[in-house]
């Protein structure tokens, strides 16, 4: 059979698994091999993610399965995401949705994100979770590449009301050098729609002298959809097989992204450690409404939230929010 | 106030340690560190050349400084074993050139060495896994064979105590009972602490994503080599140390995750434990070696350290240390001091060096390094 998940499209039967290795044919149904299995469940915050527009300063729960459809060169989860999930088996979490809500409260979460590998490779046991994290009132989220079909893309969207997407370039060429694929068009179909329906966020690694050139392509590509989505490009950290390359420099990168800031409301800079372009700026006024913290690669808080709501302090200009501030969680640092 | 230099690699900033805003100061302490961060880029965790990093960055800092006291923590072996498939020649052959580095740094720089091991590691045996318990168990900072449990049903507590790998169950007056006279915070620890058996782990929330290859033995008994003495006992270093800096140059180095077994040079056993609580390589350990005093409960293994993230912004760049740890040795002396690390945030705390440089790595994931200026 067919499978229908991704753009791989791969052919599966009982024995013969796709990219991914996540799905199989039983009963001339396609499943997961491995349903409710998990890698994780682990305790972070909303910006760490990064979702900078989205419950801000909330402690959420993230999870995630085995597996990926992708192979990117730079993986910073491989060995979680490309090793084959049936030699991982040793490690999985064997948790109902149930008790992975159950588990979400437990930790006092506001909300459970699919960050570790890609959610299309386990969409049924997602859609399974939605059902029981809705009626405890957790918002779902996730982090996806968006090489999914286009049902799979509407199951992404009844699934998850917030979803950060990663675009790691712009041209076929790229992605089919690194990122193992063979096309981008899926990708941006796959964002087009999903930011006419959910709240969407992107993030792109700069891979400098690599894809600095699809910089502008990409913010005007965005700013053809909606200028106020947020756009994280983040600064490579080199991992997997480009572990040996060389750090972008940060002002190279950073000079490179003027054009975005002028295309699109809220360009961010980050994945290193002291990064100072990680605030947001009202697209009114310019005065700085929400201030964090980046401490690189998954680290990233809240330090100060400025708005009244969603809105400036200033001019009362509507900041894109996902959500409000969560105050049990967020306490002003003292200055 | 203290200072933090980040160094992002071609990107530097100067961070307020406290509230983590960004700050100017073009003080030549200032302007020298930067200098030696920026000499000294960090080739990552697992890298082999991350013990050489710690040997030439103390090197040079101590070519700056000339202090009295210097601390060093070689931690490559340590997380290289714990989280990386290794043969046992590969193995060998780390620890071979971990013992090279410290040689090479005690020669070249001629300090009296005080070479501590933080305990051997054994291959990991078994999880236990208690993600579906009623309660909540928790492992914090990587410690294996401790975890807290929070609101156990009597449901919960007659399942640990069945379980063949747990060697103890432990409720919190047990465990504080063995520490008298540390009057810690009872809130902040957990109702019970689980121990498990030699070679076997938890899996609970806060577990790392990386699975484990090893983990540490935590037995009762650390090796210590230095000229100055045998100090018996974990808490006695420190005394060792300050009976002599005043007409010593000391340096103390400790080796991560290498126990008598594989310690490469004279040594005698020194005490990690307190009854049956048994240091792990960790904060509490670094604490008690460098204040003379168990710390057991200054960040005690499975407390709730996510509860803390939100209720203390303080100390941003320093891990889940929320503030500067009093009475440390290099806090205490009133010398000048120097600490370099591969322990990411945790150099600039545990030891209290007037100076420090320590890599900037989260999850094994290489951000860069970071300098400390404690004024």
């Amino acid at each position: 059979m067919r499978c229908s998940y991704c753009e791989w499209r791969c052919e599966i039967d009982g024995s013969t698994f796709g990219v991914c290795r996540m799905y199989h044919v039983v009963h001339g149904e396609i499943r997961e091999r491995f349903p409710n299995r998990w890698s994780t469940y682990a305790m972070s915050r909303m910006e760490s993610l990064p979702f900078y527009h989205v419950y801000p300063g909330s402690r959420v729960m993230t999870i995630g399965t085995f597996g990926c459809n992708f192979s990117c060169r730079y993986c910073s989860n491989g060995f979680i995401a490309l090793r084959d999930p049936a030699e991982q088996r040793a490690g999985m979490y064997e948790l109902t949705p149930e008790e992975l809500v159950r588990m979400a409260l437990k930790l006092e979460c506001h909300a459970i994100v699919f960050n570790v590998n890609e959610p299309a490779v386990s969409l049924p046991s997602l859609r399974e979770l939605k059902v029981h994290a809705d009626k405890a009132g957790l918002a779902l989220g996730c982090l996806t590449n968006a090489y999914t079909t286009v049902e799979a893309t509407h199951m992404l969207a009844e699934i998850f009301s917030f979803i950060n997407i990663g675009l790691k370039g712009f041209t076929k060429e790229f992605h089919k050098k690194y990122i193992g694929v063979t096309d981008v068009e899926p990708i941006l179909r796959n964002i087009r729609a999903l930011a006419a329906v959910r709240h969407v966020e992107v993030t792109t690694p700069i891979v400098q002298d690599v894809n600095e050139a699809d910089i502008p392509l990409i913010a005007d590509f965005l700013a053809g959809i909606d200028r106020e989505i947020p756009w994280h490009a983040f600064r490579l950290l080199p991992e997997h097989e480009m572990k040996d390359s060389a750090y972008p420099n940060i002002e190279a990168v950073n000079q490179a992204l003027d054009h975005a800031r002028s295309r699109l409301d809220y360009v961010y800079f980050h994945n290193f450690v002291g990064s100072e372009w990680v605030n947001s700026a009202c697209p009114g006024c310019g005065r700085v409404v929400i201030e964090r913290i980046s401490l690189g690669c998954g680290g990233d808080r809240l330090d100060s939230f400025h708005c009244i709501g969603n809105r400036c302090p200033g001019c009362g200009y509507a900041i894109r929010m996902h959500g409000a501030l969560v105050e049990r969680f967020h306490k002003e640092a003292p200055r | 106030m203290s200072l933090a230099i980040i160094d992002a690699r071609e990107y530097q900033r100067l961070f307020d340690l406290r509230t983590g805003a960004q700050v100017e100061d073009d003080s030549p302490e200032i302007l020298m560190v930067r200098g030696v961060l920026a000499r000294h880029p960090y080739p990552g965790d697992i890298d082999e050349a991350g013990n050489r990093w710690v040997s030439d960055t103390a090197l040079d800092l101590i070519e700056q400084v000339q202090p009295r006291l210097a601390c060093l923590c070689y931690a490559h072996q340590y997380i290289a074993c714990r989280y990386t498939p290794l043969s046992e020649s590969r193995r060998r052959a780390m620890i071979e050139g971990v013992f090279q580095e410290v040689e090479r740094f005690v020669r070249t720089c001629g300090y009296t060495p005080v070479i501590v091991g933080t305990g051997g590691l054994t291959p990991l045996a078994g999880e236990i896994d208690l993600s579906r318990l009623d309660g909540l168990a928790i492992s914090s900072h990587w410690s294996a064979r401790y975890a807290g449990l929070h609101r156990p049903t009597s449901g919960d507590l007659d399942f640990v105590r069945g379980l063949e790998h747990i060697e103890r169950v432990a409720d919190r007056e047990e465990w504080v009972g063995l520490f008298p006279g540390t009057a810690p915070d009872l809130g902040r620890i957990p109702e019970y602490l689980l121990v498990a058996r030699k070679g076997w782990t938890f899996r609970t929330t806060g577990t790392p994503l990386r699975r484990a290859h090893m983990i540490p033995s935590a037995g009762p008994a650390i090796p210590v080599a230095t000229p100055l003495g045998s100090p018996e006992d974990i808490t006695k270093i420190r005394g060792l140390i300050e009976k002599n800096l005043a007409d010593t140059r000391i340096a103390l180095i400790i080796i991560e995750g290498i126990g008598a077994g594989d310690f490469r040079m004279p040594h005698h056993a020194c005490g990690n434990h307190v009854g049956w609580y048994c240091y792990e390589p960790g904060e509490a350990q670094y604490l008690t070696i460098t204040t003379g005093t168990h710390q057991v409960f200054a960040y005690p293994a499975g407390y709730r350290f996510h509860d803390e993230n939100d209720t203390n912004p303080d100390y941003p760049y320093s891990g889940f240390f929320k503030s500067v740890p009093k009475h440390t040795l290099g806090r205490d002396f009133q010398g000048t001091s120097v600490a370099v690390g591969n322990r990411s945030m945790l150099t600039h705390m545990v030891f209290g060096a007037g100076i420090s440089v320590e890599c900037f790595a989260r999850n094994l994931y290489n951000q860069g390094t970071m300098g400390v200026i404690h004024r």
